[in-house]
């Protein structure tokens, strides 16, 4: 089966200073990989170069999603082409209604795609159902997008954006940070609903309690801008027992969040 | 001086029609003044050597230009080009109660009557307002008798072809409980320098509605005014929209010159590449109880150059006045720039009066997140920062014409680029 996510020997840099350094990961569709690792290792750095975020630039290596160059698009066609980021710290825009956003996002994903419009009404009952599942009043939906929104409320809320967008390969910032056991299982049990053979999701976290809800397939360990070692879900049992002090890597300063 | 000045003086001095009285006057006061350098307050941020530079010269009237089509507006057109009035355009039959007339066409008494109409509310300060008394030949001169209230919006466009310089004026009379509203257009194909003032008279108990769009980009020189005088229980509402071109300069003022008279005045531009705007507005509270309600409001991308200039002025007689000035902009690049200055003058002591101007910049942060759920970044930065020129928009009286011009602020917004 071919790679859904290529990632060749990557290295990016954030206003000058290197923070990837040679990264390599192959996904396949429908495989969940975690990454874990010590604060300032890259982790989120890796979410926002794969989504080509400002500032962050690529020094070499190559990334290819379902065989294109994903590296050579802009960040909304890098959505179109199936890539979704679910931010550990999501925006509050006030003034965009959650509706709006929502219908734009999949507007614009589905006219890339060349399928027809939904209509507005459609879109409703979809928005509601999608509300519904991640356990978010539907009144959410008429709020500007996560304005005043608690912590569990946000990453809701992105988790419902994956859900209408339907993306191949999701990539989760700390989606567990900042959440109690409730929300916990409320996102995990959204991401394993979501969980297919089509879809791949790369889960970024600092700790292994999320990984107990959802199972991943693979677990890397993420350490100074590179994988230092990979395994099976037994790997995340491992670090929670021992930290990550065997690095032996001082931790750099904070990475670049927001 | 400049020697565009000094050529304009000159041929204002070989003009002498029915208006040579008043423009002797302006000639006087040009002769005495001296050409605007980076000191001169009024002009300090908006240079003139575009002016100076300018080969636009006065063309005969140029027939195939027509004034763009507003779609369910059903206007009474009034048509100038390349500053000469076209009647072959413009409205054959009005409306009983309105009249126009040409300056020229009056009898003599008539025309004494209309000199003493002429720049009676356009203050003497603007230079090129005195530019224009020097230089306007056929005045037109606009009238609603008392009580009519007129329902189609009577439509001013000035029309120049390329390299055309015009010079086009019109005094509007709205007698005692008179309504009409006005729409003030100028469509310049490149190259050209164009003056358009007009002159607003509103009686007591008249209501004017009021839109100015100056819309042309580009190497056009627009440079004009909108001056108006209201008096007891006389109300106004204006809606201007500005994109900016070489040079683009609009001078208002507001004279509240009877009591209880209401003003308000919503003013947008949207401003990219290399374009600069101007707007002075001035606000002369001279009795009391009068309200001004003013929203200026603009987006700058690029290297783009907005200036704001909003006086109010409360007379010592003017006790009760409500004033509000509000100026808020978002600069979409670290080379656009905004220069905003309210500046109230208050000399009674029984008011309200409320200013405030604020500069954003464009939430980059957003951006991006919306960017990551697949939507483009033209419209994202659509969702985000339409709305509060949208709300200006929708305060315009005339839905029809709302309909009309938001698709297009809207276009060149979404084609702005975040730097």
């Amino acid at each position: 089966m071919s790679n859904l996510l290529t990632i060749k020997d990557l290295h990016a840099s954030v206003e000058e200073k290197n923070i990837i350094k040679g990264l390599n990961l192959e996904v396949k569709p429908g495989e969940v990989h975690a990454i874990m690792g010590p604060n300032g290792a890259g982790k989120s750095t890796m979410g926002y170069v794969l989504s080509g975020r400002d500032g962050y630039s690529v020094e070499s290596g190559s990334v290819t999603l379902d065989g294109a160059d994903l590296l050579d698009m802009e960040t909304e066609e890098r959505a179109r082409a199936g890539l979704f980021l679910a931010f550990q710290y999501p925006v509050e825009i006030p003034g965009v209604s959650n509706l709006e956003f929502l219908k734009a996002a999949v507007d614009a994903q589905r006219e890339a795609r060349g399928e027809e419009a939904v209509t507005s009404a459609e879109f409703l009952k979809e928005a509601k159902a999608a509300c519904k599942q991640v356990n978010l009043p539907v009144s959410f939906l008429k709020r500007g997008v996560n304005e005043g929104f608690s912590g569990g409320e946000k990453k809701r809320n992105e988790l419902m954006q994956m859900l209408l967008l339907k993306p191949k390969l999701c990539i989760l910032d700390e989606t567990d940070s900042g959440l109690d056991i409730d929300a916990l299982q409320v996102v995990a049990e959204g991401v394993n609903s979501q969980r297919s053979a089509e879809r791949s999701f790369i889960v970024v976290t600092h700790y292994q309690r999320l990984l107990d809800y959802i199972k991943p397939d693979f677990v890397h360990v993420l350490s100074d801008g590179k994988i230092v070692k990979s395994g099976d879900a037994s790997l995340a049992h491992e670090l929670e027992a021992q930290g990550y002090a065997w690095l032996q890597t001082e931790p750099a300063e904070d990475e670049l969040e927001g | 001086m400049s020697e565009w000045l000094e050529s304009a003086i000159a041929r204002g001095q070989e003009n002498q029609d029915w208006l040579a009285p008043k423009r002797a006057q302006a000639l006087d006061v040009l002769a005495n003044t001296q050409w605007p350098t980076r000191k001169t307050e009024a002009w300090r941020y908006t240079p003139l050597r575009a002016v100076e530079r300018s080969s636009a010269k006065a063309l005969d009237r140029e027939s195939g230009l027509t004034p763009v089509a507003i779609p369910n507006v059903s206007a009474i057109e009034l048509v100038f080009v390349n500053g000469q009035f076209d009647v072959l355009q413009s409205a054959k039959t009005l409306p009983t109660g309105l009249t126009v007339q040409l300056g020229q066409d009056l009898s003599a008494e008539q025309q004494a009557e209309a000199l003493r109409s002429f720049s009676n509310i356009k203050p003497e300060r603007h230079l090129f307002g005195l530019v224009n008394d020097a230089l306007a030949k056929d005045v037109l001169l606009v009238t609603v008798a008392e009580g009519i209230k007129i329902a189609e919006p009577l439509r001013i466009s000035s029309l120049l072809s390329t390299g055309a310089e015009s010079h086009t004026r019109v005094l509007v009379r709205l007698e005692k409980g008179a309504q009409l509203a006005v729409i003030e257009d100028v469509q310049s194909q490149g190259d050209s320098l164009s003056t358009a003032f007009v002159e607003y008279d509103v009686a007591a108990d008249a209501s004017l509605e009021h839109y100015r769009f100056a819309l042309q980009t580009g190497s056009n020189l627009t440079i004009g005014g909108s001056h108006f005088q209201l008096s007891d229980k006389s109300k106004m509402h204006s809606t201007i929209v500005g994109f900016g071109s070489e040079l683009s300069r609009l001078d208002t003022d507001i004279i509240h010159a009877g009591e209880f008279a209401d003003a308000k005045l919503n003013a947008m531009y949207l401003l990219d590449g290399k374009e600069l705007f101007d707007l002075h507005a001035t606000v002369e509270h001279a009795m009391p109880n009068g309200t001004t309600e003013e929203n200026v409001r603009g987006i700058v991308a690029d290297r783009a150059r907005a200036v704001f200039n909003g006086r109010i002025h409360i007379h010592r007689d003017a006790q009760k006045t409500l004033a509000e000035l509000n100026n808020r902009n978002l600069l979409m690049s670290n080379k656009a720039e905004i220069n905003t200055k309210p500046e109230l003058e208050i000399y009674a002591d029984d008011v309200r009066c409320a200013h405030g101007a604020t500069i954003a910049e464009i939430d980059k942060q957003a951006l991006y997140y919306l960017e990551t759920r697949g939507i483009s970044k033209s419209k994202a930065q659509v969702m985000l920062n339409f709305g509060f020129i949208n709300e200006l928009i929708d305060l315009m009286p005339n839905e029809a014409l709302a309909e009309w011009v938001r698709p297009i602020i809207r276009e060149r917004f979404a084609q702005m680029e975040v730097k």
